[in-house]
């Protein structure tokens, strides 16, 4: 693919493929990925069937699917920058005229290529074993879809920033969050809203998170046939958008906090802490 | 003897690699909310099922039964992924090379690094099961059925001992594998997880899987653990509890000799083909 002498360009073109080569050019890991997120989809759909609750069992099959794209963020995008530390080639980012903010879209976009597959087999062998009750508006399935891995992914990258500035501790941060934020963002079941347990406090608090407006959106879309016009709808993709943009942002100038902290301490390539 | 110390001091390596990048209770913390926030998860899950279903149909011994079977799988699936991890990380690092070249120590390495991670691992467990238990009957105002006293613990306790023969069998299983990869060892784990989440009963009871899988997971220890646990807690039949605990102990004997078996031919094959030390494909 040819592409115009932008070196902003050029540089989130280079880190998507590499990162998208290094799934699709060893297709094990496909079935490598497809491990925690289909058989946890599996068993939580089979609670609600074992004990009589057919017309959620799409919830969690959904849960399954977005769960795959939040383990990319939190482990792929989240903590890479860490790891591109450890191994050197952070520095060599830094050192070259790339601008980290391609870098990270690269990743992201590469990281959306490289889930793709194993999200859609967990949808399709869900969908093929347990039949769920389907209710979907398509073209806003579509929409929402899209915003929230967008902004989903935008919070991966103002992570990054911030396990930038870890040192080990990183991957024992990111075993703590994987959990309880699937538990709060409702991966499973809704988490906010009519059907929610929790109370309203901790559902306003859920709701700064990306991921609960998306999977409630989903829910929406793909199970209770709404579509653009209704209102919380249209409220959730609002929020989801201002997110998406404010987390770029946040993304963006805290890595040039970091990067000129580092520069000025001589810390920024320092590996192990 | 010799094996033994070497054993202790592999707990003690566990523990120190556990926890002594920060401190014990920020370590502690970060391990227990994990499976806290997954056996909430569960638990809410089957909550939010029954109580908008059309009539609604929640069931309070049902809730004590994802409960218990959540926290427990989260237990084992913690520390029966841990000698696959001591060899793969152990690789990386050059430690497992180490271990490997000193007199028999490889065996006694990988059982110290798995009681290293059961004890941790049931402390979170504990932890997590007393937190999730206030936490889901305040919310969900309900009673939720468990049997505690000193007797019904002890043998939620004993249970728990009893299947580390099982747990540290499938360990070392695993480890057989590990001795030759060199990329995808790193996902065992979730695969194990998951497995043992769909086949151990953790959530569902496997009558509820099609056939012949559902017969192969009934006689799975990991199942009748999860069963002698249950009765132990909830349900409180001794005579059913002490059966269960029998299967268990015997399935766990037969996964430890498998897996002993597995690994000392692995290890064996591995140094024939010097690939013990290797990282890369």
């Amino acid at each position: 693919m040819r592409l115009p002498s932008n070196p902003w360009l050029r540089t989130a073109y280079a880190r998507l493929w590499v990162r998208a080569k290094s799934i699709y050019g060893e297709p094990l890991w496909v079935a490598v990925n497809i491990g925690f997120p289909f058989f946890t989809s599996f068993s939580l759909t089979m609670v609600y069937r074992a004990y009589g609750l057919n017309s959620f069992t799409g919830f969690a099959i959904l849960g399954g699917v977005m769960i795959s794209f939040w383990g990319n963020v939190l482990w792929s995008m989240a903590s890479q920058f860490n790891w591109d530390k450890q191994v050197g080639l952070f520095e060599i980012y830094i050192s070259s005229p790339a601008p980290i903010s391609a870098i990270l879209v690269g990743m992201s976009l590469g990281g959306i290529l490289g889930t793709a597959p194993s999200a859609a087999m967990v949808a399709l062998l869900g969908w093929a074993i347990f039949h769920p009750p389907i209710n979907a508006v398509w073209p806003a399935v579509i929409s929402v879809f899209a915003l929230t891995l967008a902004s989903l992914y935008a919070m991966g990258m103002a992570l990054s920033s911030l396990y930038l500035a870890y040192g080990r501790e990183a991957d024992s941060v990111n075993e703590a969050l994987h959990e309880p934020v699937s538990l709060i963002s409702g991966v499973y079941f809704p988490s906010t809203g009519g059907l929610s347990p929790f109370p309203l406090a901790v559902q306003a608090g859920a709701s700064l998170i990306p991921l609960t407006l998306g999977m409630d959106a989903l829910r929406r879309t793909l199970f209770f046939g709404q579509g653009f016009g209704e209102f919380y709808l249209d409220l959730e993709l609002l929020a989801l958008a201002v997110m998406g943009v404010a987390l770029l942002f946040a993304s963006s100038k805290a890595l040039k906090f970091l990067e000129n902290k580092g520069r000025r301490t001589g810390t920024i390539a320092v590996r192990q802490r | 003897m010799s094996s033994l110390r070497a054993m202790v001091a592999s707990v003690r390596v566990g523990w120190y690699r556990e926890f002594n990048w920060t401190n014990p209770l920020v370590g502690f913390t970060l391990r227990t909310v994990g499976p806290l926030a997954s056996v909430i998860a569960a638990s809410t899950v089957y909550y939010v099922g029954s109580i908008n279903n059309v009539p609604p149909s929640f069931n309070p011994s049902l809730l004590a039964f994802i409960l218990i079977g959540a926290a427990l799988y989260a237990h084992v699936a913690a520390y029966s992924w841990v000698p696959t991890l001591a060899i793969a990380e152990g690789k990386w690092t050059y430690v497992f090379p180490q271990v490997y070249i000193s007199p028999h120590s490889s065996l006694p390495y990988l059982t110290g690094r798995t009681l290293a991670s059961f004890v941790t691992s049931t402390l979170t467990v504990i932890v997590s099961l007393i937190l999730s238990f206030y936490i889901l009957s305040s919310v969900f105002h309900t009673n939720i059925p468990f049997i505690v006293t000193p007797v019904s613990i002890s043998l939620l306790f004993l249970a728990m001992v009893v299947n580390i023969f099982a747990a540290l069998g499938l360990g070392l299983l695993l480890s057989a594998y590990a001795l030759f990869a060199t990329k995808f060892e790193w996902a065992l784990p979730t695969y194990v997880a998951g497995l043992l989440m769909v086949f151990s009963e953790a959530l569902f009871p496997v009558s509820s899987l099609p056939h012949p899988v559902s017969d192969v997971a009934n006689v799975l220890p990991f199942t009748e653990f999860m069963r002698a646990s249950r009765q132990a807690m909830i349900y409180g039949d001794m005579y059913s509890y002490f059966s269960y605990l029998g299967l268990a102990i015997l399935g766990g004997i037969i996964v430890l000799a498998l897996g002993l078996l597995a690994f000392r031919y692995a290890e064996n094959r591995a140094r024939r083909l010097g690939v013990i030390d290797k990282k890369t494909a």
